[in-house]
């Protein structure tokens, strides 16, 4: 059916069965696309359902055990621990790399260097993690001779950055030109106008950025594989010595054939969920009107 | 008195994020310059007979050790390419449903929800994958199809175990699906209001609006295709336990395959007892950075033209 066609039928009037096809299949297009937008969605409740109804009984069962205990005892508390050690290590790294890169790349669009940060960071955000673990297992793990924190969290740095940075740039770029002159109009230096006006205004959009670009790295196993090593019988306390993480747990424990494993995954796949949506969904929803539809 | 005014000059700006840009490209340079370096024995000692033989001879003795990774590139390929096809029409039907159907109050849950899929931790796609998904596709598709259409090449390897490339491309297709959705959905919402109109007034239905926008963001579509499909590519760990690990190469889609990223996770941890292991595996790696860094550019570069062609 061309379009040229549809134009002469609406011209002359129209034949009345012509126009019931063209309803038909108007009908039979808005029936596909509410199915296949239900097929996209459904996954995550599905997800979501499956992970409570197996992890809840475990961790009842358990109780503050699951928390608190090490992996002998049935427990994932080092694990927690070294999350939470390798996310706040990351951050400090990676943070104030990516907020400066940020505002670089935002201050020169148009200079050479400017521009290609832009795309090295935008880039770096679609890299395969796994590449990121092992550049890392190479440059720290094989000389220091063993896995650590440290290495972990500068693995899961070199993912914060780009993200961070780039929203840091996008955060920046949204604030009107005007306040900016205005800015330099009152005698600012450069650096006053970027971290004092800029960065105030834009504070939103770069805090957002902050904290789902440390909700997602919280969340990743495979840069982690080759580099943080696995701690969950202790609790750490050295960041030059190997950690755990909740990902990470969960990951080895689903290869095992043990059921119990498997128990002890989906139990850990639960406070997992529960730590990501924890964060994810208020910030999501404190964005509500930022988004264009 | 000079003193001050070259003090003046300097901006203390760039003193600032000079470093942290420099940490940028250095890191960059760095990570290339170190899979080339690692990789290079291996280059040497196998040449163009790493990238198209499979074979994988582990052994104590290093002359007996001979490695091909046709199969793990191939792998990677075909699930990436499978995952795309899985994840493009719902990926297309979002976008569509949340601009011109949905109504006010379903919209903003439904990117949230689109949002919440693209965030969420990849084990917790993994678990799900591997443990729910592979045998429910198992033993309700598979099965089926198997028994129904082994007629078919692609259908006719029996389904025991249900780790397979269909298991990972389905798998990598709902984990890529809100990642191509938001970029085809803001495609979609930022086409001038004007061509709508225009084709309401014609008297056009709304699969007939729909059908002539779509045309309208191809390249955003296409750019979209081509991210979804670098992703897929790099994605490890909830492929590397759905996939089944095993030298596969054939396109029969419920044998179990490898895929670059999951040779690596699944071989990296004892190559070291190896000699030329790890060396292979970082040329496995090379290639999966190369291959990544030309898809993604290439779908940034287009997304970055079709902005402009908007906007102007």
């Amino acid at each position: 059916m061309s379009n040229t066609n549809n134009k002469n039928n609406i011209e002359i009037g129209g034949d009345p069965t012509y126009k019931k096809i063209r309803l038909i299949k108007d009908n039979i297009f808005l029936i596909i696309v509410g199915v296949l937008t239900l097929f996209a969605i459904l996954p995550l409740f599905h997800i979501i359902i499956s992970i409570l109804s197996k992890g809840l009984p475990v961790i009842m069962e358990k109780g503050m055990v699951f928390i608190t205990g090490t992996l002998s005892e049935g427990g994932i508390g080092p694990a927690i621990v070294g999350t939470l050690m390798l996310t706040a290590l990351a951050s400090l790294i990676g943070l104030p790399l990516a907020f400066l890169a940020g505002a670089y790349a935002y201050e020169f669009p148009h200079s050479f260097i400017g521009r290609t940060t832009k795309v090295l960071l935008q880039i770096m955000l679609e890299f395969p993690t796994i590449l990121v673990g092992t550049f890392v297992m190479a440059v720290m793990v094989f000389p220091m001779g063993h896995y650590s924190a440290l290495a972990g969290a500068i693995a899961l740095a070199i993912i914060l950055t780009p993200y961070v940075a780039v929203y840091t740039e996008e955060a920046m770029a949204e604030i009107p030109r005007i306040y900016k002159e205005g800015a330099y109009a009152l005698g600012c230096t450069r650096a006053q106008v970027i971290f004092k006006v800029i960065t105030k205004m834009a504070k939103k959009g770069i805090l957002t950025g902050m904290l789902i670009g440390m909700a997602k790295v919280a969340g990743e196993t495979a840069p982690l594989l080759f580099t943080a090593g696995g701690l969950y019988e202790t609790y750490p306390s050295d960041p030059l010595q190997p950690v755990g993480a909740i990902p990470l747990l969960i990951y080895q424990l689903i290869q095992s054939p043990s059921l119990e494993d498997h128990k002890m995954a989906w139990g850990a796949a639960l406070i997992m969920l529960i730590i990501f949506l924890s964060i994810f969904v208020p910030i999501r929803y404190a964005l509500k009107d930022d988004i264009k539809i | 008195m000079d003193i001050k005014k070259i003090l003046k000059n300097i901006d203390s700006f760039k003193i600032i994020t000079t470093p942290s840009i420099l940490i940028v490209f250095i890191v960059f340079i760095m990570m290339l310059g170190t899979y080339f370096v690692y990789a290079k024995p291996a280059l040497l000692k196998y040449g163009i007979n790493l990238f198209i033989q499979n074979v994988w001879i582990a052994s104590e003795e290093a002359s007996k050790e001979v490695y091909g990774l046709a199969a793990p590139i191939w792998g990677s390929i075909y699930v990436a390419i499978l995952a795309v096809l899985v994840s493009l029409p719902m990926a297309i039907c979002y976008a569509i449903f949340v601009n011109d159907y949905a109504p006010k109050k379903l919209k903003y849950p439904l990117i949230v929800i689109s949002d919440i899929m693209a965030g969420l931790p990849t084990i917790v796609y993994g678990i799900w994958g591997a443990l729910i998904l592979v045998p429910l596709l198992r033993d309700h598709v598979m099965k089926f199809l198997y028994e129904n259409f082994s007629f078919i090449p692609l259908f006719n390897y029996p389904p025991i175990a249900g780790y397979s490339f269909m298991a990972a491309g389905v798998l990598l297709g709902i984990m890529v699906t809100p990642f191509a959705a938001a970029i085809i959905r803001e495609a979609y919402a930022m086409i001038p209001s004007v061509y709508k109109e225009g084709l309401v007034a014609m008297g056009a239905t709304k699969y007939e609006t729909t059908k002539i926008l779509i045309g309208y963001v191809k390249p955003a579509i296409i750019s979209g295709i081509i991210l979804a499909f670098g992703r897929a590519l790099g994605e490890t760990v909830a492929v590397s336990l759905v996939i089944g690990n095993s030298f596969n190469l054939t396109y029969k889609l419920f044998a179990p395959g490898y895929t670059i990223s999951s040779l690596i996770a699944n071989q990296y941890g004892n190559a070291a007892l190896y000699e030329n292991m790890t060396s292979v595996l970082y040329a496995a790696g090379l290639v999966l950075f190369v291959v990544g860094l030309i898809v993604n550019i290439i779908g940034l570069y287009y997304l970055k033209r079709w902005r402009e062609h908007v906007q102007h």
